[in-house]
């Protein structure tokens, strides 16, 4: 299941237009822009390109999230549904008295825990699941890069420099362990 | 009437019992902040990052010479092995006069998104480890692993074998491959890079998805209606709050570290296959050939037998055990069930190869 190749079409139209038309913008509007715009605020007017791209992106994953979604909702409503027409047919009458309800309700658990691992349990839910997670990963992805745009234009750290910094420290403390232990058994870098 | 729809008195009655019980409750049990899962008392005697070592301080004179450190999972803390006074794995091995240290991995965030399986084995672990060798002047420790802990386990017994004198498995995830549940078929279809490059570390909120799906009618029904008709019952209720707060609560696995379990274990199975590589060392399973004490349940719909069990088959131990159990993930560790009759035998196990 995925976006139909005519949906597919018109987005990548909507897509170049309006990148067409921010560039047009932006370069007709450069020299008043940087009247108006001045110092760090700048960087965000020219930043605003990002934003969009990143905007129009997201929408055309957000089509592929959405058809993920229905997907998976469908699986779960017509699962609910067979499993409710077999506790139907297993337990065609209201419990009227307390020993009837017990056993209706242990049946009825019965009934929807089998038919919902079984769901659970399939390649097709899974896989559903999996490109559902991956879609949602996707839109997040533009998210980020949205934020480390504001970020950014504020001069303020983005998730990819804290990232690498957070590599950086990882890879240091790395290295501190091994020296400390040649160290401690009163070696070499080479270990002799 | 035609249409009178006849009622059970007694139905009636249990119906508003219920309801009264449910407006009782709040009185009745306590909230999951206010409970402290933290029983048996603890020194912490390492720390490393985020990483803590405990002791737990033994109520009866030390009988064996050789300690058990006990690398928990991943997934959730450290506490469901020492839950409730009469349901504490821990306090009933310190009773066995057994010195019991516990690794806590503590809760990882974003800094610790690029650590994985080379800095837990060939770092925290090995560390750990030889804290305890040293304080405790042995040579080897006694290791266990519990569910994700014994996968952590098996691949550092596996390349460090003479720091460990026996080695005890508990549910451990090892064969991916085997593995028949629901946790098993989602992980074999996620796109795991994406996922660990996207957001860092594996978020608990999609952790908690994976739980929710596993008997939702049975865990998320059943279950409250049972807490809800017992509220009267303060050991049923205490006990229900305390494991409630265990398994609401678990932290963010490092990015690294998820990345190549799910990876290695369950997507191309390399670990029981002999061809995963931590730190550049190549894991060989025939590396491990201490006693090993391999304990799976027949009932786990999180780490199933078929996934575990070939950890017995795969080692070259010629002292090896397997137990099977008719209970389940939890049952095994933490119920009446695991105290009557998984502990002592476990126990026994340890002393009969353990240093006096």
């Amino acid at each position: 299941m995925s976006i139909p190749p005519d949906l597919k079409k018109s987005l990548a139209n909507y897509k170049h237009n309006s990148l067409f038309w921010t560039d047009l913008l932006y370069l007709m509007s450069n020299r008043q822009q940087s009247l108006a715009a001045t110092g760090p605020f700048r960087k965000f007017a020219i930043n605003a390109k990002t934003l969009s791209t990143e905007t129009i992106e997201m929408n055309e994953d957000m089509t592929e999230f959405n058809t993920r979604l229905s997907e998976y909702y469908k699986q779960l409503t017509d699962t609910w549904n067979e499993a409710q027409k077999e506790y139907s047919r297993k337990v065609p009458e209201l419990p009227n008295d307390v020993e009837h309800m017990e056993a209706s309700k242990r049946i009825w658990i019965d009934i929807f825990e089998n038919y919902f691992t079984r769901l659970f349990d399939s390649a097709e839910f899974a896989e559903n699941f999996g490109q559902l997670v991956s879609s949602e990963l996707e839109i997040a992805k533009h998210w980020n890069n949205m934020a480390s745009t504001l970020l950014e234009s504020a001069n303020m750290p983005t998730k990819k420099e804290m990232d690498d910094v957070y590599k950086e420290l990882h890879s240091l403390r790395k290295r501190v362990a091994k020296l400390e232990k040649i160290a401690n058994k009163g070696g070499t870098p080479n270990g002799q | 009437m035609a249409n009178e729809i006849k009622v059970d008195p007694q139905m009636l009655a249990e119906f508003i019992k219920l309801n009264k019980n449910i407006f009782e409750a709040p009185n009745l049990a306590k909230s999951l902040d206010e409970i402290n899962l933290e029983i048996t008392p603890h020194e912490v005697v390492y720390t490393e990052g985020k990483v803590r070592l405990l002791h737990f301080n033994p109520p009866v004179q030390k009988q064996l010479k050789t300690p058990l450190v006990i690398a928990y999972a991943l997934i959730n803390r450290f506490h469901i092995l020492d839950i409730h006074p009469k349901k504490s794995w821990i306090k009933h091995l310190l009773n066995q006069g057994i010195d019991v240290y516990l690794i806590d991995w503590g809760t990882p965030t974003q800094i610790n998104r690029h650590e994985g399986f080379d800095d837990y084995v060939n770092g925290y672990m090995d560390n750990c480890i030889d804290f305890v060798r040293k304080e405790t002047l042995s040579n080897a420790v006694s290791l266990q692993g519990y569910c994700t802990g014994g996968t952590l386990s098996t691949v550092y017994s596996a390349l460090y074998p003479k720091k460990i004198k026996n080695l005890t498995l508990t549910a451990p995830v090892i064969d991916g491959r085997r593995d028949s549940t629901v946790v098993s078929n989602l992980a074999k279809h996620m796109d795991v890079d994406k996922l660990v490059d996207t957001l860092g570390n594996m978020p608990p909120e999609l952790m908690y998805y994976v739980f929710s799906i596993l008997k939702p009618f049975e865990q998320g029904f059943e279950k409250y209606l049972n807490f809800f008709k017992n509220i009267h019952d303060q050991e049923y209720v205490e006990n229900f709050i305390r494991v409630e707060k265990w398994v609401s609560d678990t932290p963010p696995i490092p990015g690294e570290l998820y990345r190549q379990w799910i990876k290695d274990v369950y997507q191309e199975n390399l670990l029981i296959d002999n061809k995963m590589y931590v730190g550049g060392k190549q894991v060989s399973l025939k590396n491990i050939s201490m006693p090993l004490l391999t304990q799976v349940a027949v009932g786990d719909h999180l780490v199933s037998p078929e996934c575990s069990m070939p950890i017995h088959y795969a080692v070259s131990s010629e002292d090896k055990t397997l137990k099977i159990y008719p209970t389940g993930h939890v049952g095994m560790i933490a119920s009446s069930f695991s105290q009557k009759k998984v502990l002592p035998e476990y126990a026994q196990w340890l002393v009969e190869r353990s240093e006096k």
